[in-house]
This record gives structure tokens, sequence and C-alpha cells, in this order.
């Protein structure tokens, strides 16, 4: 893990003397500043360097920022992205999902997992995430939102009210194929 | 002559097998129990749930530097702040190793969530549901026919009304209807 950290920094330290086109994998036409500069990709890769790593290794070298896709979802869905943020949420049963926060306020989102291919733990509330995966856009009918809002209800050990769910639901979340969680 | 030499190797299969299989078996099966009951608990955590009242907040102070650390002086928690999240305006979560504190400023309430391993079982469950993946899936498949051999020479280890040509027919009889009748059942 700490090999491919390493080759992903050096990776990136020659991106930035890289023509724009060749980064345009995880940036969306018209979106060029969604990705952090180079220097503060390095650092948030670098950062995650004593991270213990979920699935497969991180092959991406340029940090998107969360907020970017959320601005913008249709233009990031199918794309794989390189992402980063603090876990606040983490699927309590199986560790098929964890929800990571944006860089704004009020903002995260959710990566999902294959359940039992990835795991992640519930001890990693509160520590930061380089996740890899692809953007997607769930389209839930009110049936399946309602079914959904049970499910993480029941999760949690929470009451569920049906009435909380008023209609049809999109969610953007991403698939994860590869995470390093800080230690 | 033949069958006797057969007998004693269908034994000696069985007894060391037996003796390799037992801590494997141990664990496979106490965690087997731990994740039947995922409904009724989390087999890998502890989870424990505290509160108190804080009093009226001002949301606009969440995002106040050293708000995190004088809640948690205010609640008796210790340990290094690793970072806050604010889910909605009215909302600051407070992230310690292992405890999330979550602070609602419409209700001054505090809720913190204490997560602990539950040491023993969190392993069983790791192996058993093969989250290493690599190795361990050879070695799990390894058990598993290992499993089988145990199986099918404990068919064989006594002769006679106790064997498998007596009770024994009638106890494997029962063991291979057992999950029919609930297939029949469920499936």
């Amino acid at each position: 893990m700490r090999l491919s950290m390493c080759a992903a920094a050096a990776v990136l330290a020659l991106l930035a003397c890289r023509p724009a086109e060749q980064a345009a994998s995880s940036t969306p036409a018209g979106n060029p500043e969604a990705a952090m500069d180079a220097a503060a990709a390095v650092e948030a890769v670098r950062a995650f360097d004593t991270g213990t790593t979920y699935g497969a290794p991180i092959t991406l070298t340029e940090v998107t920022k969360v907020s970017e896709i959320l601005n913008s979802p249709a233009e990031w869905i199918g794309k794989r992205v390189l992402v980063e943020g603090l876990v606040v949420a983490v699927c309590e049963m199986k560790g098929c999902w964890m929800d990571i926060a944006s860089d704004r306020d009020f903002e995260k989102v959710q990566i999902k997992v294959d359940d039992g291919v990835i795991v992640f733990p519930l001890t990693a509330k509160g520590k930061k995430a380089l996740v890899e995966g692809v953007v997607e856009q769930l389209e839930l009918s009110e049936e399946e939102a309602r079914a959904e809002a049970q499910r993480k209800a029941e999760e949690h050990g929470e009451e569920f009210d049906p009435s909380s769910v008023t209609g049809p639901q999109t969610i953007l979340r991403i698939r994860g194929l590869g995470a390093v969680i800080a230690d | 002559m033949a069958a006797a030499r057969w007998r004693r190797w269908n034994t000696a299969i069985h007894r060391d097998l037996g003796y390799l299989c037992a801590g494997l078996t141990l664990v496979y099966a106490v965690s087997g129990i731990a994740v039947n009951h995922t409904a009724d608990w989390n087999p890998n955590y502890r989870v424990t749930s505290s509160s108190a009242h804080l009093g009226g907040l001002d949301p606009a102070s969440f995002g106040a530097p050293g708000f995190a650390r004088e809640t948690l002086d205010r609640l008796g928690l210790e340990g290094e702040v690793r970072g806050t999240f604010r889910p909605d305006p009215g909302t600051v979560q407070i992230f310690l190793e292992g405890t999330t504190v979550t602070v609602d400023a419409a209700t001054g309430q505090a809720t913190w969530e204490q997560v602990r391993n539950r040491t023993g079982i969190r392993q069983a469950n790791f192996l058993h549901l093969n989250h290493p993946k690599k190795l361990w899936t050879w070695m799990a498949d390894a058990y598993a026919l290992a499993l089988v051999l145990l199986a099918v020479t404990g068919l064989f280890i006594l002769r006679g009304r106790k064997g498998i040509t007596g009770r024994g027919a009638w106890l494997t009889a029962l063991g291979v209807a057992i999950p029919a009748v609930f297939l029949i059942l469920y499936f």
C-alpha cells in the first residue's frame, strides 16, 4: 500500500508538468477547476501513507472535490474519481457503505461497495478516507425509497416513520473500488 | 485383510483431521451463531449510546474554534478531536477515536455513541466471512474439503448395530432430511 501511495505521489508530481488534456480522465468537460491543484492533491494523497487499504489499490492521482461532483452530478455520472474526506457514517451491520463529508458544510456523499467484497470498519468514523470509485445515480421509486429508509432506520435501531418518504428519490453516490483510510 | 487396512486408514484420517479442524471449527461455529442474529445485535461491535442536556445552544457557535473541545469538556469526554461535521445548520458532529458526539441546537441535546470491538468474535467473523481474502480463501477451501472428508470418514468409523448399517443409517438420513425439510418450507 505504501509503495502504491508513493507511486501515486510520484506520478502526481509528474502530472504537475503535464498538459491539461491528459488530466481529463476524472475531470468533466467544462470543469477544469473541479480537481484540486496538483500541490494540494499531492498533500492529500500523501496524508494516507500510513492508512489501511480496502479493496483495489488507488490508481488515480488527482483528487476531485466532493462539492464539485455535487455541483453538477450529471457531468460526473459514470466517471472514475478520487475523492477525499472525513468519514462521518459507516454501515453498522455489513460495512458495505460509508459517508464521507464534502469539503462544503452540510454535504456528504455515500461510498457504496459490494457486500463482503470491501468491508469498512465502524471504527473508521472520524477518520480521513481517500476513495476511488465511479460516480453513479440511483433512481428509486417511492416504494423503493421507503424500503431503503426503513432498512437504514432498522440498521441504526431507530424508529421508522413511513411518512418521512414523500416521493421518488434520486441518490448520487460513488461505487467504491478501493479506499485508504488513514490510521 | 484389505478391509481392515482400509478401516485403519479411515479411522486415522478421521482422527487426525478432527484434531486439525477443531480450532477452525470453533472459529466458524462461534462466528456462525454471531452472524446468524444480526437483526438482534451487532456481531462485530458493542455500540453504546448516552446523552446529556447542554441547554440553549447557538448554531453559529458550532464552527467556532474551540467549540468542539469545550463541548467535550462539558460532557466529560476525553480524547483528541479527529474532526467535525455539520450535517445540517442545526447539528454538529464531533468525532473522537471510537466516539461520535452529535449536538442538536434545537433541543440542546448532546448524544454520543461509543463503538468498541467485540474482541474475539469480530476476529472470528473476519475469518468466517472471508474478509482477509488472499491466502485465507485457499485455507478456507482446504478446511471445507477437510470437513467433507471428516463427514465421509465419520460414516465408517463404527461397524455393527451402531454403524452406518444400523443406527448410523437412521441418524445420517435424519441429518440429510433436516436441511431438505427447511428447503421445502422456505425455499
